[in-house]
Formats: structure tokens, C-alpha cells, sequence
């Protein structure tokens, strides 16, 4: 038979943003793909060198726009550690209750979008919404914002949590447990989900670091590598989780290794809770000048929800010099010309969800 | 209004309204969608063959009334009441999908090709078990007149006679009229809308009447070839009966559309081939020992 060439996107319901596919498919199978990149591209790096230290949280915010607050604090950090900023105690933990909340809101709209990848008419999606709203509120009582936070401040946060807030967040964790476990029998017991997922989309462990995957996509491939474990920062040493690792590498592992993260990370709050500290957790306010950069670069790694990022910055006096941003969904976008090889049309757009990009990061 | 009834159902199970401002109810949002569709402008396909793509989608639409009135509503509310009336109603339901191979094939969307493929795979997947089924009720009924079918329903349903047979035909059905989780054809996740991505709006107001025709066509197909028909208790008449047990089945559709994940097309050739068609053989056989042999 002879190959076709079609052209999915740049709007296309299921690129998850304005991403532009060009494949080569055999019949059903695709033969070749050509993912083209840069319809989001706003020059993120160039415009941070233009503005003063702390008027450039809320650009990094609007990266990711499903987890803005692991950006928004990658940089934030990055930023301190070049002027030599110690975190206050109690702001450190704050700081990794609400990133987890982040991590399990995003995870949430992974459940969600994977349901309409694989052709269910949306009823998965508002579910996962729903319910994801609720970690919203959340993070809404803590912050005073809904979508994008910016409660990141030079050595501690805007404003400690709301007194009661313990006593919700644990209500609504209990809840979003219950409902994890719903999501995983309404989607396990399904049997075409099953043969959809299972054994498509293979990424060998060795492939898998050959292209420099990270965060679920390279858990699901069996290679232990978490930047909360291996390089841990704030009080993730204290406190008790595991890194979830699955070994085959396919779409379902992918699924699987997010819904299992989410249980990690309410275990997580909760002794987050449990372990923490009475005191001050307000940081600098913004000013117009800042303090003094001690050491001219500093290098940032964090475990974003989609995987690693990396903040890499050269200080200048007021401004940054040189902002490089190492963005997980990017490097994680490369991995689809090698998986799609061979699959079949259907399967290519279940695989792509599973990779759970957002083109705002990859294209920056 | 079943469409109203289905958008309330989905909504239901997605913890939504679903429509709520036209009309008492919302009940005629349907309409006001119908009105504003029709008020667009239409598109001119450069890549169409414009005969050909004109004319598929009216003709699928007259077949699906057609169809409808095939069937024996009433004793007495029936268009023609031939001998092979079964056979009639599903010669003219396989050439529904051969009208949207060629209305995707003519569009000239390279994503409405794949569709169009696709909707012939699935013909060649689901109409054997079908036929299969009809004969074992043919078998039974000693013919295929429909009003004979349903006056020897009186004793016991079919549904109860062959339940294997209930089970074959509701899938077979459910892919014969692209519900989910067969609708491969418009699967809106990969091929955009497939065989309809191109379609003006006019023509795609004609397609939501027709996705809806479709599905109360088949429920009362089913209702009258399992579910007896227009049989029933006394006090209720024959039609309200008939209706009531159209819209259960639609309605279990309509469950299954909000729940299901979409199947692959490999893996329904599969499920056509080497389930439901030695199913259908199985049925078949047990039928003709139990009933005529």
C-alpha cells in the first residue's frame, strides 16, 4: 500500500495544545512522525533577562500552566541560591505541601485527558476535573489564587497557610484517595482500556535514558531515578515516601505510575503535616532592588509533575544574565518520533497523551 | 427530544446540567442547535467530488426513515407488510455504510478517507454475525414477516429464547449505527470527525438528526425483533409499550457512550471474526435443535 502523508494539527483535538504533527501512515500504521514545535515559543529566557529578579516568577508560572507553582519555585530558587538565601524552616515545608498538592492536581488532568485520548466521550474528563478543582480550592485558601499563584517569595512564601487549613486539606486528601481508588477500578476493570494500553508504545529502560526522559515516563520504564530521592532538596530526606517504579515501559505503566504518585504524595502531606514546624515562613517582600548576588551561577533541579526541571542561571547585579530552562516536557516530546514507529493511528494519540505534555512548556 | 434525552444522561453521569436554557427543561435546545447550524454559511470543498458528496448524505438519511417505516409500529401502522420484511429492512440498512464510504471518500479530507476505509472494515466485521442472528430468528418464526415475528413472541420473548443471539445482535447493532465504543468513524480524538470533518454546517445539522434517527431506528428494531414489540400488559396500548421498551434500549446505549473507551479498529475485525461470528454459528445451531429440529 501506499503512504500517506497527513497533517495533525496544529489544532487538533488531542495534541493537547497547538502542536503540529506530520505522519507518514501505511494503511492504519504510522510509518514515520515529525512532531514541528514552536507555535507557544514567547522568548521566556530572553524577556527574564529584561526584568529585575523578582518580576519574573509570574513568566515562569505560565510554562507549565497545569503545574505553575514547580516552576514558579524552581526559579525562585534559583534565585536564592545565588544570593545566598537560606529558606526558612517552616517555609520548606509549606513549600512541599503545596507542590505535592500541584503534583496530584496535575496527575488528576493526566486521569482526565487520557479517558478522551482513548475516545471516552469527556465523562472521565469531568470527573478528574471535579475532583481536581477541589485540590484547587485548596491551593486557592493557601495562596489566594486559583491558576496562577506567584506565593513565592525570596526565602519563605507570601503569607503562612490559613489556620485551618490542615483539618481541609487532610478532609480533601482522604476524599481524593477514596476517589483514586474509583478512578483505578472504573478504568482497570475496563477491558478495552486494558488492550489499548498494555503493550503499546514500549520505551526500553536503555532508550529511555539515551534520550534523556525523566520524571513518570522514565519511572514507568523501570529506571530509578527521582530528583525528590536522588538529589533531595528541602526536607524530602525527612520526610517518608517512595519512588514508584514500574518495568515495562508501555502506556499502561505510564497511567499506572502517575495514579500510583498520587497516592505517594498525599502519604506525603499528611506527614508533612504531622513533622511540621511552628514559626515564620514569610519571606523578603518584593522590592525594587534586591539583595546582592553572591555567587554568579546557580543551578536548580527540581521534580516538576512532568519531570525535571532544571533552572540554570547566571546572576547579574539586578537581573538575571542568562536564564536557561531545562523543561521536562521538551526533552520528553523527543521520545515520540521513536515510539511512534510501527504503532497504529489509533494508538499514536493514547501514546502521546501518556507522555502528558504541555506545548506552553515545550515550546517556551 | 431523544436527543435531549441522551445530552441529560450523559450530563447526569458527568455531574453537569447538561442543557438547561431553551425551553422548559432545555428541551428544545436541540432545535435551537438545528437553527443555528442552518443559519451558517456553507463550504465549498475544493477537493470534493460535489454529485457524489451532495447526494450520499441525503440518501442516508431517507434510508434511515425508510427503515423506520419498515417497521411495524402498530398492527395497523406499518408502510408495506411484505413476506421478507426483515430481509427487506436489512438490505437497506447495509448500504448505510456504503454511503459513508463514499461520502467520506468524496470529500477529498485525507482524514475522511481513513473513515471511510474504516467504515468498510467494520462492514465486513459486524454484518456476518448479524445476518447470522436474523436467521435463527428466521428459524423460529418459520419467515421473515415482522408482524409474524412479534405475534410469536407471545408466548416467550426472544430475548429469553436466545439470549446469545439479544447479545450478538445489540453489538452488532451498536456498530452498525457508530455508536461508542464503535464509532471509529467519527472518532473525534484521532481523525478530527472523520467522514464529516469537512462537512458544512447545514450538512451537519442533517448528521446530529441522523446520529439520532439512527439510534431510535435500532432501539426499535431490537425492541420488536427481542423485546416483543407492541406486546404487552392490556391497559397500556401497544405503541406506548413499544416506545417504552425503544427508549430503555436506547437509553443503554446511551450508558454505554458515557462510560466506554473506544475500540481499535484491528482488535473489532478480531472481535467480529473470532467471537461474535462463532457465537452467531453457536446460536444458530442451538436454535434449530431447540426449536425446529
Amino acid at each position: 500500500m501506499s503512504i500517506t502523508r497527513i497533517n495533525i494539527g496544529p489544532i487538533h483535538p488531542s495534541t493537547h495544545g497547538v502542536m503540529r504533527l506530520v505522519a507518514d501512515i501505511d494503511g492504519d500504521t504510522i510509518e514515520r512522525i515529525e512532531p514541528h514545535i514552536g507555535f507557544l515559543h514567547r522568548g521566556v529566557e530572553k524577556l527574564t533577562e529584561t526584568r529585575m529578579y523578582m518580576q519574573n516568577p509570574p513568566y515562569m508560572e505560565k510554562l507549565d500552566y497545569l503545574a505553575p507553582m514547580s516552576y514558579d519555585e524552581a526559579y525562585v530558587a534559583a534565585v536564592e541560591q545565588a544570593m545566598g538565601i537560606e529558606v526558612k524552616e517552616r517555609a520548606m515545608y509549606i513549600r512541599v505541601i503545596l507542590l505535592e498538592l500541584q503534583r496530584i492536581a496535575s496527575h488528576l488532568f493526566f486521569i482526565g485527558t487520557i479517558g478522551n485520548d482513548l475516545g471516552q466521550m469527556f465523562t472521565l474528563f469531568m470527573w478528574a476535573y471535579m475532583d481536581r478543582d477541589k485540590v484547587l480550592d485548596l491551593l486557592q485558601e493557601a495562596t489566594g489564587s486559583r491558576m496562577f499563584y506567584v506565593n513565592m517569595r525570596l526565602g519563605g512564601l507570601i503569607s503562612d497557610l490559613p489556620p485551618d487549613f490542615e483539618e481541609r486539606a487532610l478532609n480533601t486528601l482522604d476524599y481524593i484517595e477514596k476517589r483514586v481508588r474509583e478512578y483505578e477500578l472504573f478504568i482497570e476493570k475496563n477491558p478495552v482500556f486494558k488492550e489499548r494500553m498494555k503493550n503499546i508504545g514500549i520505551l526500553t529502560p536503555e532508550k529511555a535514558i539515551d534520550l534523556g526522559v525523566t520524571g513518570p515516563v522514565l519511572r514507568a520504564s523501570g529506571v530509578q531515578y527521582d530528583v525528590r530521592k536522588n538529589l533531595p532538596y528541602y526536607v524530602y530526606d525527612k520526610l517518608h515516601f517512595e519512588t514508584k517504579i514500574l518495568t515495562r515501559g508501555d502506556n499502561f505503566s505510564r497511567y499506572k505510575v502517575r495514579l500510583l504518585e498520587m497516592r505517594e504524595s498525599i502519604r506525603l502531606i499528611k506527614t508533612a503535616f504531622k513533622t511540621m514546624p511552628t514559626g515564620d515562613a514569610i519571606g523578603m517582600p518584593v522590592k525594587l532592588r534586591s539583595p546582592p548576588t553572591k555567587n554568579k551561577i546557580s543551578i536548580v533541579s527540581r521534580e516538576a509533575p512532568k519531570g525535571e526541571v532544571m533552572m540554570y542561571l547566571v546572576a547579574d547585579d539586578q537581573k538575571p544574565y542568562r536564564l536557561s530552562i531545562r523543561s521536562p516536557n521538551f526533552i520528553n516530546l523527543t521520545a515520540i518520533t521513536h515510539l511512534a514507529k510501527g504503532l497504529r493511528m489509533a494508538d499514536l494519540f493514547a501514546t502521546l497523551g501518556t507522555l502528558d505534555l504541555v506545548m506552553g512548556c515545550v515550546d517556551r | 427530544m431523544f436527543g435531549w434525552i441522551e445530552r441529560k444522561i450523559i450530563a447526569k453521569a458527568q455531574y453537569r446540567h447538561g442543557p438547561t436554557y431553551v425551553g422548559k427543561y432545555g428541551i428544545l435546545q436541540n432545535f435551537a442547535d438545528l437553527v443555528k447550524l442552518f443559519s451558517k454559511a456553507s463550504l465549498d470543498l475544493d477537493n470534493a467530488d460535489s454529485i457524489l458528496y451532495g447526494t450520499a448524505l441525503p440518501i442516508l438519511i431517507s434510508i434511515t426513515i425508510f427503515t423506520v417505516l419498515l417497521l411495524p409500529i402498530f398492527p395497523s401502522l406499518q408502510a408495506t407488510n411484505i413476506g421478507f420484511g426483515l430481509l427487506l429492512v436489512f438490505v437497506v440498512i447495509a448500504f448505510m455504510p456504503i454511503m459513508i464510504f463514499l461520502s467520506g471518500f468524496a470529500s477529498g479530507n485525507k482524514f475522511a478517507d481513513i473513515s471511510a476505509q474504516r467504515s468498510i472494515l467494520m462492514l465486513l466485521s459486524y454484518e456476518i454475525p448479524l445476518m447470522l442472528v436474523i436467521a435463527a430468528i428466521g428459524l423460529i418464526s418459520k419467515g421473515y414477516n415482522l408482524q409474524n415475528i412479534i405475534a410469536m413472541q407471545s408466548n416467550a420473548y426472544y430475548i429469553v429464547l436466545m439470549p446469545i443471539g439479544f447479545f450478538i445482535f445489540f453489538i452488532a447493532m451498536l456498530a452498525e449505527i457508530e455508536r461508542p465504543p464503535f464509532d471509529l468513524m467519527e472518532a473525534d480524538s484521532e481523525l478530527i470527525a472523520g467522514w464529516i470533518t469537512d462537512m458544512s454546517p447545514a450538512y451537519y445539522a442533517l448528521v446530529l438528526f441522523l446520529d439520532y434517527s439512527k439510534v431510535f431506528m435500532s432501539s426499535l428494531l431490537i425492541s420488536i425483533l427481542f423485546l416483543g414489540g407492541w406486546l404487552g400488559p392490556a391497559p397500556i396500548p401497544g405503541v406506548v409499550w413499544l416506545i417504552i421498551k425503544a427508549i430503555i434500549i436506547a437509553v443503554i446505549a446511551v450508558i454505554i457512550r458515557a462510560t466506554t473507551f473506544r475500540m481499535r479498529i484491528d482488535r473489532i475485525l478480531r472481535m467480529g471474526w473470532l467471537i461474535l461470528i462463532p457465537l452467531s454459528l453457536i446460536n444458530l445451531i442451538i436454535t434449530y435443535i431447540l426449536f425446529v429440529g
